[in-house]
């Protein structure tokens, strides 16, 4: 008898160990991720949905923005001063360029033909948007609106493609899997970065100029609300939990710091 | 009964729970050959987790593969797709030249190579995530060489921006080349494409063209894939007539009705077969139309890209030059009168003598990483006075005496020839240590790029022991740095008043020997690129003295050397 005892004792603690061990490995997986995107997503017509909107601001003095050393294409590149926009910081703290957005929802709309639609404009040798969200399954334009030639390489995605200046129109083959934000560069010009995002629901928004961001017709229900910043990090860990009601509005501001 | 059930069940389940796993692993990781080899021969330098981390791998430049991201240079497959396992296999095989990459195919046997590739493709999971094997760069339709297609090869070159990388005539001192950096963000620089044996992935056209189509993941260099291609499914007489148009509309002329027609055709010709070139790409269903638009638009990028390999085969020799040693030796040539100036024609009747150089690794700080491949050598001799034509290749031209912001430290481009102070008496006479002397002095010439019109002598009995010679003797100094190469031309009477100075004779072989600096590597001090000693002669006129000794011991003390740098970098490794 007491053997049994054992053996099931002993079966216990190994599903235990197996459990642990596999929960560890999801969660090492998971904090790969910059984003969180829900396991699947369907898309329904939503009525009367409600709004979540807000202001993401910086907490503490700004650093000041570096101007970037223009070192080719001067004639085309060199018209317009730029700047590192790792961290864009405007007036009252605003922050441009942050990713507020849903992480487990699993049923809503679908995403609207303008966001089917998504472009970086390449113009003065500079990526805009820096930050742009492109639904899985769609293709990405790239624009050359300048007189020379750039390079796209999204090396998280394996593709390099160069767009020489008669390209005026490249696009990027789609992904089928959630994934990023990943870094896009241009390697002949080495300072021209953008960041691009491929999610599959249509519940992300990218702050403007005033740290601005709304998500609209979101069907009512409670969601964790993430965001990610290129150099602020994000709130995997610690997403804010928000009640959204039929027809309802949720304001919630986020201030974030300078990672240490 | 019901417990010994119970028990069973339960010793069945605790067997499954703690065997699952290892049967996953042990199909994951393949055999434990594969991983035994790994980790005996490849890990100090990829890392245990095959994250390119390894103790070994801290010091080189590009960084050992960091096989997690799936990311390989050497592909016969297409743009954003996994190389096959041939192509693992052969690179592991034969290494990669102008890194620290080895080849295996001496050291590991089949078999064991077999079982390494199955083994590095665990730690990437899109290996297993793929259903479909890669799709592999269609090889058929090859255009031979030929001047022609060279020809053509040559306005493509510029055309899709290699130049912007690689530079004009090829030496990968493009203007963008200065600010690239790899997926890790290491810094990496274009190839240099005169100088194809150091190519990571071979030197044939098939090489080039797999390379430029399939692109080299993880590095800038793009991939030209169809839609990348200016008029992407239009045939040449109708891309012709769009950029008609096109540049009508640019310059602000209005199109008839009938042109505004053809150009919206044409637009949507060259849109569909970028469509069509794009469900290839993401592997999507494609229906037989689709396919033939995509084909058939192919046809006109394969053939381009043929033209275009052809002209990057013709930018190096045929081989890489044979060592400067034997009959390659350099022979001073006589001509009577003034001897040629640094842009005379009469330069282009001689050869040059080549000299390999790699990276001093005997003093610290070293140079794991040269990135200077060799220096070329010419010259002339009359009655009174040698000149010599030295002349390689670096991607960056460093004039400056700017600090470097992260060291205070400057870097330029410079080079110092080396010679014994004496030439030795005879074959057996020993020669100066190489790395600028010992007990036994070297005299030295040493030329910066921040004084490109005045070269120092210098004495030295080691290579931190060097000395400004008082009196400076005269030179004629003449430099041109164009297009990611060096000329340096140096003119000196034969004999000197300085005692100090090598005296030269005609017909009898002097030692000779090089340091390269390249700034835009971080060459300074020790850390540069070094030929071992070589020897060249005043060839006496008429050359009808056969010389047996000089070159033998040429040849001999070279293959020394060789052995000793062997024997050095062995100790160091
Ligand atoms: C002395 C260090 C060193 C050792 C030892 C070494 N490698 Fe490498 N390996 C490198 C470096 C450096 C690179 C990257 C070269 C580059 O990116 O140009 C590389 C690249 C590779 C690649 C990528 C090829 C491609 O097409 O991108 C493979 C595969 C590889 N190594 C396999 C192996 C295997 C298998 C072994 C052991 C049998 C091994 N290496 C041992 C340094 C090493
Ligand atoms: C954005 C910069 C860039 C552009 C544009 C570019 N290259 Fe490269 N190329 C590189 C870099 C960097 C390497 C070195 C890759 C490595 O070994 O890591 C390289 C390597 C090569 C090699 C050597 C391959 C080998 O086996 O080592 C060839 C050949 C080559 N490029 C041809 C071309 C051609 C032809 C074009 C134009 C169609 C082109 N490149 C455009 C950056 C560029
Ligand atoms: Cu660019």
């Amino acid at each position: 008898m007491k053997t049994k005892m054992f053996l099931t004792l002993t079966l216990f603690l190994a599903c235990g160990l197996a459990l642990f061990v596999f929960a560890d490995n999801q969660e090492e997986e998971e904090e790969k991720n910059l984003l969180v995107f829900p396991k699947a997503y369907k898309t329904k017509s939503v009525s009367n949905g409600g709004k979540i909107n807000g202001v993401v601001k910086f907490d503490g003095e700004a650093p000041e923005m570096k101007k970037l050393e223009i070192v080719k294409d001067k004639a085309t590149c060199g018209k317009v001063d730029k700047f590192d926009e790792s961290l864009v910081v405007g007036e009252d703290n605003a922050i441009k360029n942050t990713i507020v957005y849903l992480m487990d929802i699993t049923e809503g709309k679908d995403f609207d033909a303008e966001a089917k639609k998504p472009e970086i404009d390449q113009k003065n040798c500079k990526f805009t948007p820096h930050v742009q969200i492109v639904p899985v399954k769609v293709r990405l334009t790239m624009l050359n609106n300048d007189p020379v030639t750039h390079n796209v390489n999204i090396a998280d995605i394996n593709i390099n493609k160069q767009q020489t200046r008669m390209i005026k129109r490249l696009r990027i083959n789609a992904m089928t899997k959630p994934q990023g934000p990943v870094e896009v560069k241009c390697d002949i010009h080495g300072w021209m970065r953008a960041w691009v995002a491929y999610v599959p629901h249509p519940y992300f928004a990218v702050t403007n100029e005033k740290g601005e961001f709304s998500l609209e017709n979101v069907p009512a229900g409670t969601y964790k609300l993430g965001y990610w910043h290129e150099t602020l990090g994000n709130n995997n860990k610690e997403p804010v939990t928000v009640e959204v009601t039929a027809g309802g509005e949720v304001k919630q501001d986020f201030t974030l710091k300078m990672k240490k | 009964m019901r417990i010994t059930m119970l028990t069973l069940t339960s010793l069945f389940i605790l067997a499954c729970v703690v065997m699952l796993p290892s049967f996953g692993q042990e199909a994951q990781e393949g055999s434990l050959i594969g991983k035994q080899v790994y980790e005996e021969s490849c890990a100090h330098c990829h890392g245990l987790e095959g994250r390119g981390d390894g103790s070994g791998a801290e010091n080189l430049l590009p960084r050992p593969r960091d096989f997690t991201r799936g990311l390989y240079k050497i592909r016969s497959t297409e743009s954003g797709q996994l190389p096959t396992d041939k192509d693992l296999f052969d690179i592991i095989t034969v290494g990669m030249p102008g890194t620290s990459m080895p080849g295996w195919e001496t050291s590991l046997s089949t078999n064991e190579r077999e079982e390494v590739v199955k083994y590095i493709k665990t730690f990437f999971s899109g290996f297993q995530e793929n259903e479909k094997p890669p799709r592999e760069v269609r090889l058929a339709d090859k255009i031979p060489y030929s001047k022609e297609s060279v020809e053509i090869g040559k306005g493509l070159y510029v055309e899709l921006g290699c130049v912007e990388c690689h530079g004009n005539l090829g030496r990968g001192d493009g203007t963008s080349a200065p600010t690239l950096v790899d997926a890790w963000d290491f810094k990496t620089w274009p190839a240099n494409l005169t100088e194809n044996w150091n190519f990571r992935g071979g030197s044939d056209p098939e090489d080039i063209f797999k390379r430029f189509i399939g692109g080299i993941a993880g590095s800038p260099m793009p991939a030209f894939q169809g839609d990348t291609f200016y008029h992407f499914g239009l045939t040449p007489e109708q891309s012709e007539q769009y950029a008609a148009l096109e540049k009508k509309v640019e310059d602000g002329e209005e199109l008839t009705t009938e042109e505004e027609e053809l150009a919206a055709q044409y637009f949507e010709i060259n849109d569909t077969a970028a469509t069509a070139a794009l469900d290839w790409a993401e592997g999507l269903e494609m229906s037989p139309e689709t396919l033939k638009i995509y084909n058939d638009a192919m046809k006109v990028v394969y053939e381009k890209s043929w033209h275009l390999a052809n002209y990057v085969k013709s930018l190096s020799p045929e081989k890489r030059p044979e060592f400067a040693i034997g009959k390659h030796v350099l022979r001073s040539q006589y001509i009577q009168g003034e001897l040629p100036a640094l842009a005379d024609e009469t330069w282009n009747t001689l050869e040059f003598s080549y000299y390999p150089l790699f990276g001093q690794i005997v003093v610290e700080p070293r140079q794991f990483n040269p990135s200077i491949d060799s220096v070329n050598v010419k010259s002339f001799y009359n009655d009174t006075e040698v000149v010599f034509l030295f002349s390689w290749d670096d991607k960056t031209h460093n004039t400056s005496e700017e600090e470097n912001e992260e060291t205070g430290k400057t870097y330029q481009d410079a080079i110092a020839i080396q010679f014994p102070v004496r030439p030795p008496k005879g074959p057996t006479d020993p020669k100066p240590y190489f790395l600028w002397g010992g007990k036994k002095p070297v005299y030295l010439w040493q030329w910066k790029a921040s004084a490109p019109d005045t070269l120092t002598e210098l004495t030295a009995k080691g290579i931190d022991k060097a000395e400004e010679q008082e009196a400076q003797g005269n030179f004629a100094v003449e430099s041109d740095y164009t297009d990611g190469k060096y000329s340096l031309w140096v003119k000196r009477s034969l004999k000197t008043d300085d005692k100090k100075d090598l005296q030269l004779d005609v017909a009898t072989f002097v030692p000779i020997a090089f340091s390269v600096w390249d700034g835009g590597n971080g060459d300074i001090d020790t850390k540069r690129v070094i030929s071992s000693w070589y020897s060249f002669v005043l060839e006496p006129l008429p050359s009808t003295r056969r010389f047996i000794y000089p070159p033998l011991v040429a040849l001999l003390s070279f293959g020394l050397l060789v052995g000793l740098r062997r024997f050095i970098q062995r100790r160091n490794s």
